[in-house]
């Protein structure tokens, strides 16, 4: 430590390992990141007024009270069955007693029961009209499949369930009309009704629980069931998608195409990383940035009255369409300044277009959208 | 000359201490008025910002004082404005005093002032105009830091040719914390004008590189310069031997080596691994911790450094103080539970402010106390040495109530925005708003710094022609005149 050349190098060196480590490393990653999604759709860069308004949201430094990164928090799996396979018994014993007692588990095995018999009597009568077959036998085995088509009807007629349609999706069979109706079915299904059939689903797990503690039955259900199935991650102790912040977690790509990255420095105002999705209504984000505490909201955040054209309102005017305006319940829309007509100007527009298009409503490959508990508290002031 | 030769030829006798004031006397008097002007402008500005926080609508209608802008101009201020003057003038001063010879070039050090002034001038301007990168903590146009940079070299160009003026058989240990904060200016500054402003590599890309640039400048770059004189004054003062050279080099290199990968928030969108590697480098943070804290302590120990007559051991006691607090938080980074809850609070932005002026400002504040001084030929001393004691005691308490606004308060904030309450913009403000009143304090310690500077270069200027002696002479005149 007293030779001056060495302490000069050392230092080089010393500071090189954090700028590989912290710049060089993750920004390279990043920066190779690709836009598409692999769904056949990719990410798009912001244009036109959008564009211009990251601009102005730069300026103006509003990402001091503002941030645009959802974080992540810790959720559980859900087991979602789609198709199951054809061993009842080995299913059952794969995803327990406790879901197995389901109804729709059993009406699901019921359906299969007399799809599978009722094939197996077409075929014993495709056998009796086939030359040179054993008519004896062939009649024996159709009365048999007869039977057997009966009593899987007269089983799965005595399950009693509200969810026929959904046991029926779960199930992935295909009951012919005449055979559905004397099953209670409905012989033509409406749009509804199918889109329902395909969106069925028959939860195994209580999505609260991690892959180490279901990875057993995942591969049991995969590879012995022949089930189909997926995996759906539930937010657990997650706040900002809990509390309705953001749909998901901010990641890298969220910010591929920004001239500037800005993910904000404190949540003084609320986050924005879903504000176009939570915000739809451009007048009232106009309103909202114009004068938060209008209409009597309780809002901390300073009015932004240079981003709008402000005149005099003469008697009896009536507003222009693409005027600011509030709710009031004595008189309805009024203007968001009274006695006055204000209009966005560019700059407005650029900054309204901006926060609109900022979503994380879509999940990416590696973001997904969890699903979030009914009893969770999904409101957040804007 | 072969390399043995050179190994054993003799050391350059040391020049005097008065030859070596002398030689930084103009320089570095600049450099440290430049930084009283900047601290005012810093405080002031930040405090007009802060005030948005209790009156939204306070200058709302003129767009270039929005809350952003004027916080982006207040840290420009106070990090290049009164940091990088204070800094690089105290880093002038002691690398001539450790070396012993008198400061090289002083013409480059005056032009590279300008040229660090203007640059500073120039990034608040463009701030003001809404030429922000939209980086928070550097948020210096490009126009400014091409500026700055050069303005740096000038300055770091006679810093080194007095580095290697004369040489030693041993290196004390502020020489190389200085000399880090020398070449890691450039490179933190430069990467970020290339990769952030100059050819802005893509957006999510912008992420680390911003993260790393702005620790790397409060960790590396002020921490260096802040430690440096810690460690120079703390055994100078008390008349003692630094306990220990070893644990101070590793302080150093561990430093060096963390200081850029720390803090880094749990919820950053980035890769995990850079997350959980920036987790493992605040764990290893506990090091730099131990070396430094322990070294100072066992140098000073039984020396009761903030219940010292010695105003500058006192600043000197403080910062080190607030240097070991703003470290343990850094450490408390490595768990995630604590970094997740505090991310978006207010504490970060308060541990950067305690930093700011409990360590680095204090450290300065102390430092210049001693110096400028001793930079005149003259038995002079600062013009009313009571005043200066209220620069420690405001910003110490200033610095104390942004520390205990910032951790106690954001932490309710940080709970409130895991449950979704309600009231979750109160608490947010809360602590803010307590941090006014240390933001007022650091205001008037600035303006009691900023008038004692002047005070001082008054007196000690133009000889009987001084405003000063003026004053006193009138002042004189007067008594006679009444007395007859």
């Amino acid at each position: 430590m007293n030779k001056s050349p060495w302490i000069f190098l050392g230092v080089l060196f010393a500071m090189s390992l954090s700028w590989w480590g912290m710049v060089f490393g993750p920004a390279s990653q990043v920066n190779a990141a690709k836009a598409d999604l692999g769904d056949g759709t990719s990410l798009r860069p912001r244009s036109g007024l959008a564009q211009q308004g990251e601009q102005i949201y730069r300026e103006n430094g509003c990402y001091y009270c503002h941030t645009r990164t959802a974080t992540g928090g810790t959720f559980g799996y859900e087991i979602q069955i789609t198709q199951f396979g054809a061993d009842e018994d080995l299913t059952r014993k794969i995803i327990g007693e406790k879901f197995a007692a389901n109804k729709i588990f059993e009406k699901a095995f019921a359906f299969k029961a007399v799809a599978g018999a009722n094939d197996a009597k077409k075929a014993a009568s495709e056998a009796l009209k086939a030359e040179g077959a054993d008519v004896e036998a062939a009649e024996a085995a159709l009365e048999q499949a007869a039977e057997a088509l009966t009593d899987a009807k007269a089983a799965a007629n005595a399950i009693k369930i509200e969810e026929t349609l959904t046991a029926l999706g779960v199930s992935g069979v295909t009951i012919e009309g005449d055979l559905a109706g004397e099953l209670g079915l409905p012989i033509e299904m409406s749009d509804a009704d199918k889109a329902e059939v395909a969106n069925a689903t028959f939860a195994v797990s209580m999505g609260i629980e991690q892959w180490d503690e279901i990875k057993d039955t995942v591969r049991a259900l995969k590879d012995r069931a022949g089930a189909q199935f997926k995996l759906l991650p539930v937010a657990d102790e997650w706040p900002d998608v809990v509390n309705g912040v953001a749909r998901r977690q901010s990641v890298s790509r969220d910010f591929l195409f920004d001239a500037h990255a800005m993910p904000g420095v404190m949540r003084v105002g609320p986050c924005l990383s879903n504000v176009g999705a939570r915000q739809t209504d451009l007048n009232a984000l106009y309103a909202k940035i114009y004068n938060s505490q209008a209409g009597g909201q309780s809002s901390h955040m300073p009015p932004y009255k240079y981003l709008f054209n402000v005149r005099a309102a003469e008697e009896d005017e009536k507003l222009p369409a693409d005027a600011v305006t509030i709710f009031s319940a004595e008189d309805g829309m009024i203007s968001v300044e009274a006695g006055f007509v204000v209009t966005p100007t560019t700059k407005a527009r650029a900054l309204a277009a901006y926060l609109q298009s900022l979503r994380n409503d879509k999940g990416l490959p590696e973001a997904p959208l969890p699903a979030v508990r009914e009893n969770s508290n999904s409101e957040e002031g804007e | 000359m072969s390399e043995e030769e050179t190994h054993n030829a003799p050391i350059a006798p040391e020049a005097q201490p008065e030859e070596i004031n002398a030689s930084c006397r103009g320089p570095v008097l600049f450099l440290f008025f430049s930084a009283a002007v900047w601290a005012v402008q810093a405080t002031g500005v930040g405090l007009l910002g802060s005030l948005k926080m209790h009156v939204p609508g306070f200058l709302a209608d003129c767009p270039f004082l929005t809350y952003g802008r004027l916080q982006a101009n207040a840290w420009v201020a106070f990090l290049y404005g009164f940091a990088g003057n204070a800094g690089l003038g105290l880093t002038l001063w002691m690398l001539s005093r450790l070396r012993g010879m008198p400061l090289a070039k002083p013409g480059f050090v005056l032009a590279g002032a300008f040229l660090w002034n203007s640059g500073v001038t120039a990034a608040m301007v463009g701030i003001t105009m809404g030429d922000q990168p939209g980086v928070a903590g550097y948020e210096l146009p490009a126009y400014a830091s091409r500026v700055l940079l050069i303005g740096q070299a000038f300055i770091a160009f006679s810093a080194i040719i007095t580095y290697f003026s004369r040489r030693h058989q041993q290196l004390y240990p502020s020489s190389w914390f200085l000399i880090a904060a020398l070449v890691a200016f450039p490179w933190i500054v430069g990467t970020a004008h290339w990769l952030l402003v100059e050819t802005p590599v893509r957006g999510a890309a912008q992420i680390p590189v911003a993260h790393w640039t702005v620790t790397s400048l409060q960790q590396i770059w002020l921490g260096c310069m802040g430690l440096a004189a810690i460690l120079y004054f703390i055994p100078k003062i008390t008349g003692r031997e630094l306990y220990s050279r070893q644990w101070a080099a590793f302080g150093f290199w561990m430093l060096l080596i963390l200081g850029g990968w720390v803090n880094l928030n749990s919820g950053s969108p980035l890769p995990v691994w850079s997350i959980k590697l920036s987790q493992y480098a605040s764990a290893l943070f506990i090091f730099v911790l131990i070396a430094i804290g322990w070294n100072l302590r066992q140098t000073a120990k039984g020396v009761p450094l903030l219940g010292s007559s010695d105003l500058t051991l006192q600043c000197m006691g403080f910062a080190l103080g607030a240097w070991l607090i703003t470290a343990l938080f850094t450490f408390g980074n490595f768990y995630s539970d604590w970094n997740g809850l505090l991310q978006f609070t207010y504490a970060g932005t308060a541990m950067r402010q305690f930093f700011a002026w409990g360590f680095f400002a204090m450290a300065m504040f102390g430092a210049v106390y001693y110096v400028a001084p001793r930079l005149f030929s003259g038995e002079v001393d600062w013009a009313c040495s009571g005043t200066y004691k209220w620069i420690f005691r405001l910003t110490a308490i200033g610095a104390v109530v942004i520390l205990l606004a910032g951790l106690g308060m954001s932490y309710g904030h940080g709970h409130a925005l895991q449950d979704g309450s309600a009231e979750v913009m109160k608490k947010a403000l809360m602590p803010m708003r307590i941090a006014f009143l240390g933001e007022i304090l650091f205001f008037l310690s600035s303006l009691i710094f900023l008038g004692s500077m002047a005070c001082l270069l008054f007196r000690n200027c133009c000889g009987e022609c001084s405003p000063m002696a003026l004053i006193r002479k009138c002042r004189a005149d007067k008594a006679e005149g009444g007395a007859e």
